[in-house]
């Protein structure tokens, strides 16, 4: 919890005089309606032992693990490795396990692979479901109400939003993510590519063209979120 | 159809299809509540106390005004508080103490 910025803010204080803890070190604004409601929630769940302090604070060091770094490196062996690639298609989330990544939930992950033929794109209609044991948590946007609703009635319009022209003799196909069920893309490899490594490879795959709203670019190396 | 049919057939999540504005690419840093929030939610779907269905069907269930209007994670904490209720873990009394301990707290270490 604690950046660096918190710190710096933390060292105009005199906190030299109190030796009781707090997890609430650098705060300079009273804390809002929302952060008191879930500060209470947490607390009184811990007093009552449903679980322990330490557990919501290994779930934050998990969630701060978990960015599009991850889906990358398996799009990029998936690229290289006909057999890994093979297995992430038929169950994305052993292949996942098997590549080192572990899901902290019950949820299944299911991998489209973009073609000449096929554009896959990923949704959560109803809410925010997302990939986020490989991809981290969702953009904004994934999660509100234009792209949920828009997605899958007008896709073609909503990828060009990003950019995206999606030639019409290709396949826009639409996925609504459930609590259960996960999708993530598997984009195409960039032309051009064939001498790249896969480190390189995997720095040409963006959050977004695991969402399936962009396609990788051998330019997108530099934007790397 | 008739003036209120639209609002029996969809539920406030269920806006799939509906015509919306243009995506905005928005996205921010969570804050620090925030990211405790989705902490505890996880957490909570760990030792099976609140899960994902019962989460968003939660956030349905504090209706289209609410929804429409408190952020992400302000949707997620009062719905958590809901469900809690409604399961018996928690009590609305106690939270309000609980709640007014926290704000005591801050008031007596940061001080006006």
């Amino acid at each position: 919890m604690e950046s660096p910025d918190h710190e710096h803010e933390q060292a105009g204080h005199d906190h030299g005089d109190h030796t009781h803890p707090h997890d609430e070190v650098g705060r300079q604004d009273k804390p809002g309606y929302y952060d008191v409601l879930e500060t209470a929630v947490r607390e009184l769940l811990i007093e009552k032992k449903y679980f322990g302090a330490d557990e919501i604070r290994r779930q934050i060091e998990v969630l701060d693990s978990r960015n599009p770094a991850l889906g990358a490196r398996v799009v990029a062996r998936a690229w290289v490795d006909a057999g890994f690639r093979a297995r992430l298609l038929a169950n994305g989330r052993a292949a996942c396990e098997e590549f080192g990544i572990s899901f902290y939930d019950d949820t299944q992950l299911i991998v489209m692979e973009n073609t000449q033929a096929v554009h896959n794109l990923i949704v959560c209609t109803l809410c925010s479901c997302y990939p986020r044991p490989v991809l981290g948590l969702p953009p904004d946007w994934y999660k509100a109400k234009p792209y949920r609703a828009r997605a899958v009635i007008e896709p073609r319009k909503v990828l060009a939003e990003f950019g995206t022209i999606i030639p019409d003799d290709v396949e826009v196909r639409v996925h609504d993510s459930t609590a259960m069920v996960r999708y993530m893309v598997l984009p195409r490899r960039p032309d051009g590519t064939e001498a790249y490594s896969e480190e390189e490879l995997a720095a040409l795959v963006t959050r977004d063209t695991m969402i399936g709203v962009v396609p990788a670019r051998i330019e997108n190396g530099s934007t790397v979120q | 159809m008739s003036q209120t049919e639209h609002l029996v057939k969809r539920l406030p999540n269920d806006i799939g299809g509906l015509p919306a504005d243009p995506i905005v690419q928005t996205d921010h840093l969570l804050e620090p509540w925030e990211k405790r929030c989705h902490a505890l939610a996880d957490v909570l779907d760990f030792h099976k106390i609140i899960n994902t269905e019962e989460k968003r069907c939660g956030v349905e269930a504090l209706g289209a005004e609410m929804v429409g209007k408190l952020t992400y994670y302000e949707r997620w904490i009062v719905a958590f508080s809901n469900i809690l209720f409604r399961k018996g873990i928690l009590t609305p009394t106690e939270l309000a103490r609980k709640m007014a301990e926290v704000e005591a707290r801050w008031d007596e270490h940061a001080g006006p």
